[in-house]
């Protein structure tokens, strides 16, 4: 791949050329030369947008594309095409397929449906066989065929003791178990967060107290196991402090927020509209605050889409009967941008990729172009239009959000809008 | 005003202070009605109304339609204990198949909360809601302030305590909006286990002693314990909930006033009240029942006239 980027803001201050606006020759996939006016006398096919700002390619670290089993809500292929557009180069897709990613054969499958694309696609293996939380998967043999962690999605692990083997038997091979922070017994049949807003409504509340229970159960089990864990998307102030107090004790616990969960509080919910109902759930304002300052400070580590496409039968139902989840991958820049400064939003993007053992690019003469190429200034309310994904469930539509992708250089691809 | 300002009749928390003025109002005259030799008129001739029963019911289901036929209007009932979703069928498609049958309005109960808030988004057809899982049962909430205003002349500044199951009833959270918006002060009462934690926030007193509340009150309106809707025991034993909850005669006569008990039926005597306190004269559940025709009428008439316009 050839090819001359012209005039692009440069945001990665890992390189020399941050915040500075420079073209970019690119031969052979390697970065040749950064400058100003780069003259282009093999006439490269030449890259120019308005208000080109270009990063390290973004990463999001919990997305579900449905393949095997539930191809009607979403397939690989248009998965990392919906990535592409949106401006992610890398994403980990969850183990939440019919049947469930829990073998070798398994991860292989998915890899070979992500072979030769611009975007890579990691797999994250199932924690437990079929994600029943009753036996391990084959956690080593995943480990080699390339999943990079494990993790049930959305689905607790009730028992105790097998979270705990779970932590000492990865530490073997340095695997990266991952625990959904919910206490299912004190969940119940609750379908939103406990408060005000599930009270007048007359929906079962979910507590905050069901998350914070199994957060500090988890990093007991840490601190007795000295694992390796990861929390996605946490929700809760509670849950914050614990692992910040959890940090301080250097133990290796790392945890991620979904962007909604950063963005809309319950209240939200006033007329029962199942674009709302995620998990974990929409909750307070003192909630969402404490979990912008979570991810300012670092003790949040990544914040990710949680992208999650479901078909209208399963959203277009009572409440009590919808499934959970929203899209993301479309609105992530957008909304991420809403609520953070551009520096910091592209190190939210950027960032989360070495937990999971992937290395980073930077921006500089003589690496591989790993980038994404984008305009942050742009506004626009998020509306069907902007839907890839085969499923519409998104949460942000009708918001005002700020800030669009232009397209992708990955693998030695160029994919642009 | 002469008209209600909403096309459905999903909770009372999508009514205003006049509504519930109108519809009481409309009851009066249908109250008179509904006492007269022909206990009927014949105002809903041209209105057809399905009765959608999607959970157990014989007082409601039977005072709709009993309403409805005061009214003359055309009464198709369907019930099913069994909710639509476990058949395979959608609530949408099921309502949709009935409505074009040319049904106008259609009276819903059902299991989940917010159900009839859902339809009257998706279908071309008057809501009736008729009790949604633990959100609403406006109908009772009306009947039930309707009954005070007849006994005490009005229900602003009247105190009413609600007794027992307030976590699963709808009858409760109806009850807490249409007493508010009258200006009546409202307490809850019952062991811990069964209150919402942040129902306070509604602006309820809260209250776990019987005897303190049923001294604060001047009405006292005791729910049934809805098992049903229980995943787990929310307290060790009948006999125990009616040591600490139950309203017996000695209880009754005990208190510095007397008070009016009411109850919305189906009653377990002997649980939340004794037969000897639901047959005394500070009872007024048979008036509750008699006045829900009334309440159901006012409401059915006002909503299709906005029908016909």
């Amino acid at each position: 791949m050839n090819i001359l980027i012209k005039s692009a803001t440069i945001i990665d201050p890992k390189s020399e050329f941050h915040n500075t606006t420079q073209d970019i020759l690119v031969e052979k996939g390697i970065i040749s030369q950064i400058g100003q006016h780069l003259k282009n006398p093999k006439k490269y096919q030449e890259i120019t947008f308005e208000n080109l700002h270009i990063s390290q390619g973004w990463f999001d670290s919990s997305v579900c594309f449905g393949e095997p089993g539930f191809e009607e809500r979403e397939t690989i292929k248009n998965g990392l095409k919906t990535a592409a557009v949106s401006g992610f180069t890398t994403v980990a897709m969850n183990a939440n397929t019919h049947p469930v990613i829990d073998s070798n054969s398994d991860i292989a499958f998915v890899q070979s449906k992500a072979q030769n694309h611009s975007v890579t696609l990691l797999a994250i293996g199932a924690l437990t066989r079929e994600s029943k939380g009753e036996d391990l998967a084959e956690l080593y043999d995943m480990k080699n065929a390339g999943a990079i962690a494990f993790y049930d999605y959305k689905k607790p692990i009730a028992n105790p003791n097998l979270m705990k083997l779970a932590l000492q038997y990865t530490s073997n091979f340095d695997g990266l178990v991952c625990s959904f922070p919910q206490d299912n017994k004190i969940t119940g049949l609750g379908v939103m967060n406990e408060n005000i807003t599930s009270t007048s409504l007359g929906l079962k509340g979910n507590p905050n107290l069901s998350e914070e229970l199994q957060v500090s159960r988890d990093l007991f089990l840490l601190e007795y196991t000295q694992g390796k864990l990861h929390i996605p998307t946490i929700s809760t102030a509670g849950s914050v402090s614990l692992i910040r107090e959890a940090k301080k004790k250097k133990l290796d616990v790392t945890c991620s927020v979904a962007i909604h969960n950063l963005f809309f509080t319950d209240d939200i919910i006033t007329d029962f509209n199942t674009a709302y109902k995620v998990l974990p759930p929409l909750r307070t304002q003192e909630d969402v605050d404490a979990l912008i300052e979570g991810v300012k400070d670092g003790t949040i580590d990544m914040v990710t889409s949680d992208h999650n496409p479901i078909d209208i039968e399963l959203k277009k139902v009572e409440f009590d009967h919808a499934a959970y989840g929203t899209i993301g991958l479309e609105s992530a820049f957008g909304a991420l941008q809403s609520l953070f400064t551009l520096k910091k939003t592209i190190d939210i993007l950027t960032k989360g990729k070495a937990r999971f053992g992937i290395e980073q690019s930077t921006i500089n003469i003589g690496n591989a172009l790993n980038v994404t190429l984008f305009n942050p200034d742009i506004k626009y309310t998020f509306s069907t239009k902007d839907i890839i994904s085969k499923s519409k469930n998104a949460i942000f539509e009708n918001q005002a959000l700020k800030g669009k992708a232009y397209g992708i250089i990955s693998n030695g691809q160029l994919f642009l809008n | 005003m002469s008209e209600l300002s909403v096309n459905h009749l999903l909770g009372i928390k999508y009514l205003n202070k006049q509504d519930i003025q109108l519809i009481f109002e409309t009851a009066d005259h249908f109250k008179e009605v509904i006492n007269r030799p022909i206990k009927k008129v014949p105002s809903l001739r041209d209105i057809t109304i399905a009765n959608l029963f999607f959970e157990n019911s014989t007082r409601t289901r039977l005072s709709f339609e009993l309403a409805e036929k005061r009214l003359s209007a055309d009464v198709i009932n369907f019930s099913s204990a069994q909710s639509s979703v476990k058949k395979g069928e959608t609530l949408i498609d099921t309502v949709n198949n009935i409505l074009s049958m040319k049904v106008d309005m259609v009276v819903m109960r059902h299991p989940n909360p917010g159900a009839g808030v859902f339809l009257s988004k998706h279908v071309k057809a008057s809501i009736v809601n008729a009790g949604d899982g633990a959100h609403e049962h406006p109908t009772q909430a009306l009947l039930d302030s309707y009954s005070i205003r007849e006994k005490y002349g009005e229900v602003k500044g009247k105190k009413i305590v609600i007794v027992g199951d307030i976590l699963h009833s709808r009858v409760a959270l109806s009850n807490i909006f249409a007493l508010q918006l009258q200006g009546a002060q409202v307490m809850v009462c019952g062991p811990k286990t069964l209150i919402p934690k942040y129902i306070d926030k509604l602006g309820v007193k809260v209250e776990t002693n019987l005897r303190t509340a049923l001294n604060w009150c001047d009405v006292a309106n005791m729910l049934r314990v809805q098992n049903e809707r229980m995943d787990i025991s929310y307290f060790p034993s009948t006999r125990e909930y009616t040591q600490q909850f139950g309203v017996n005669k000695e209880l009754l006569d005990s208190l510095d006033k007397e008070i009016t008990i009411m109850h919305p039926g189906p009653i377990n005597r002997g649980v939340e009240i004794t037969s000897d306190v639901a047959d005394s004269k500070q009872s007024i559940i048979l008036e509750q029942v008699q006045n829900g025709v009334a309440i159901r009428m006012a409401v059915i008439y006002l909503l299709a006239s906005k029908i016909k316009q």
